[in-house]
């Protein structure tokens, strides 16, 4: 009877697999992302808390902290924008361009993200150390960059200098470059074309580049370890800061400052997601033609 | 003369997009740049606009020379395949973008700019979308969106790519027929750019007829249709019956027959290629016996206004068109033999055929 084949065909779709095969796969992955990402995350908080928010508090508020927070801050204050003028300029002549050794310049692009980032951190050692190249250079010129502020800034830049191109360079790539010239056609100065034309059409991938660079700039630790110096009060930023406090077992400051950064995940995680729920016609809108 | 090309060759790499292409387009008129993909009619259009730069040659645009200036500085109104509308704005502001990227000398005022959008979208009858964004419109509309923009900021010249090649065939029809009336409208000089040979005869004035980077012919389309000046031109063109045909003193034969078969003027005796329009091949009923030219019956399609008739001449297939009146009065089956007269025969060497 045609009628029971219909019935039959619309109740067990070609790709439905027992609902057993389903719950223990969804099982499966639930446990791990529990055991693995939420877990580590609760813990986190659990042990700040652990000896009361005053403890918690106390922890914040001591001036190592304090001036933790505000080199990070400020690492990532002139890291990000750096970084995201670089990275545009970066993804609009890989992607709207044709030019001899383009492959080699997205290669140098992902390069941070092939290599350690103490690798990067010991390049600028190499480089603008007391016994580097430029070192003799540097100290007669009174200029300090390892153990100062602009070693870490040079670190954070390398280490997160992907973020942004990465996340904009296919984008360009996709949406050609059809709209730039009918722009120029148009009468617009390569200004206008940039600023009325280019940068709405990537302004959301942009975004997302930044507050990932920004996540990481926050975060890094390995480059900038190398070139901090690990100076209290002077050359630490959160994630050293929090490593110190830990080796000297002050589990409670330890885990304050670093419920801190984790605090900074959450939030730019949940930015993002606002992000693409707010505007997530736009997005598929400027995605599409 | 509006747009003077003169031994204009372009290179892509190894890839000659362009050889030595001279071209006038005169005022007011409506021009197609016709030719299968790859003849290098895109590259020409957009080395008009200067999106693209040519190797050598020269370009003048109303009597001034053109390659030095700037794609922003020429006056020319492009619309492009995909429309390439600024899609994250609206229909109105896409339209009013090129009077608003003007120097503040000479840009209109915020209302001016207002009204002549409108008076634009209300041209290309769009004026109820003007908020809207692309992505929201149909292909059809899009396009006429590219065109008002393109329209906005009073080009001398209007270049247009393949502007109805992304649209189904009813909206593009349309399209093409209000395109025309515009531009008997509007007196604009234009230029586009098609594939669609039917599309190229049916719209332009003149039609220049492009292969592998150089121009076959450029005539008006009843020239280019009926006087093919080439036989990538007859190839191109409409449907045609191309076959091989042996040539001694001027008289054509098809190979292994020594009938005579065609008058050619060609110079020279060998090989040759014969093409001939389906609707110029003539078939007749064999009246007595030893008639030249017979052939058979291979099979017979009467749909719509028009009867197709396949015919074998000699181990050559051939068709033929002609209204289903005509068809009724041969009353001719499959199988039946019957005569074939080819009066409108063009013969070409087989040299320049297989360019």
């Amino acid at each position: 009877m045609p009628a029971e084949t219909i019935a039959h065909s619309a109740g067990r779709p070609a790709l439905h697999e027992p609902l057993w095969l389903r719950a223990s796969l969804i099982g499966v992955a639930l446990a791990f992302l529990a055991v693995f990402l939420l877990l580590p995350l609760i813990l986190v908080f659990a042990q700040a808390l652990g000896h009361g928010v005053e403890a918690y508090w106390e922890a914040l508020v001591e001036p190592d902290a304090i001036s933790a927070i505000q080199l990070t801050v400020l690492v990532a204050a002139i890291a990000v924008p750096l970084n995201l003028i670089f990275g545009v300029a970066a993804s609009w002549c890989i992607a709207k361009f044709e030019f001899r050794g383009k492959s080699l310049l997205i290669t140098l692009i992902d390069l941070p993200f092939s290599v350690s980032p103490v690798i990067s951190g010991m390049v600028y050692v190499l480089l603008f150390g007391l016994n580097g190249w430029l070192g003799p250079w540097l100290v007669d010129h009174n200029i300090k960059i390892i153990f100062a502020l602009p070693g870490l800034v040079l670190a954070t830049i390398f280490v997160t200098f992907p973020f942004v191109a990465r996340e904009l360079i296919p984008l360009m790539q996709e949406q050609g470059t059809e709209e730039e010239e009918a722009a120029v056609v148009l009468g617009a100065s390569g200004w206008q074309v940039f600023r009325r034309v280019t940068l709405p059409n990537i302004k959301w991938g942009l975004l997302y580049g930044v507050l990932l660079s920004n996540a990481r700039a926050m975060g890094e630790f390995g480059a900038v370890s190398v070139v901090s110096g690990h100076i209290r009060g002077m050359t630490n930023t959160m994630p050293l800061h929090v490593e110190i406090l830990y080796n000297e077992y002050n589990f409670v400051a330890a885990f304050a400052v670093a419920s801190l950064l984790a605090l900074l995940a959450l939030v730019t995680l949940v930015v993002k997601s606002l992000l693409e729920w707010r505007y997530g016609d736009e997005l598929a809108a400027s995605a599409r033609h | 003369m509006t747009i003077e090309v003169s031994n204009i060759s372009k290179r892509f790499g190894s890839y000659v997009a362009l050889d030595r292409v001279s071209l006038e387009v005169k005022s007011g008129e409506l021009l197609a740049l016709l030719g299968p993909s790859g003849s290098g009619k895109t590259t020409l259009l957009r080395i008009m606009a200067g999106l693209e730069y040519p190797d050598s040659g020269g370009l003048r645009l109303f009597g001034h020379d053109a390659l030095d200036r700037s794609p922003r500085d020429r006056e020319v109104g492009f619309v492009f395949q995909h429309y390439s509308l600024f899609r994250h704005m609206t229909v109105a502001d896409n339209v009013a973008f090129g009077l608003d990227v003007r120097p503040r000398a000479v840009r209109l005022s915020k209302r001016e700019i207002r009204a002549r959008v409108m008076q634009l979208l209300e041209m290309v009858q769009l004026s109820w979308v003007a908020d809207r964004y692309p992505s929201q419109l149909s292909g059809g509309q899009r396009q006429r969106v590219a065109l008002a923009r393109a329209l906005a900021i009073e080009p001398k010249v209007l270049l247009l790519d393949e502007p109805f090649g992304a649209l189904d065939a009813k909206v593009r029809k349309e399209l093409r027929r209000w395109l025309r009336r515009l531009h008997d409208e509007m007196h604009i000089t234009s230029v586009f750019v098609t594939h669609d040979q039917e599309e190229a005869l049916e719209l332009a004035d003149r039609v220049v007829v492009m292969s592998q980077g150089r121009i076959e012919q450029i005539g008006t389309p009843a020239e280019v249709y009926d006087h093919p000046a080439t036989s990538f031109v007859y190839d191109f063109l409409g449907n045609v019956n191309r076959f091989e045909v042996d040539v001694h003193d001027g008289i054509a034969r098809l190979p292994g027959t020594t009938q005579p078969f065609a008058r050619t003027h060609l110079r020279g005796d060998g090989a040759a290629v014969a093409f001939v329009r389906p609707h110029d091949v003539e078939l007749a009923r064999v009246n007595g016996h030893d008639v030249p030219n017979t052939g058979k019956v291979l099979g017979i399609h009467a749909v719509g206004p028009s009867a197709r008739v396949e015919v074998d001449l000699n181990g050559i297939a051939i068709e033929a068109v002609m209204d289903r009146e005509r068809l009724r009065d041969l009353n001719l089956s499959v199988g039946d033999r019957c005569v074939i007269n080819l009066p409108q025969i063009s013969v070409f060497g087989q040299q320049e055929a297989a360019e």
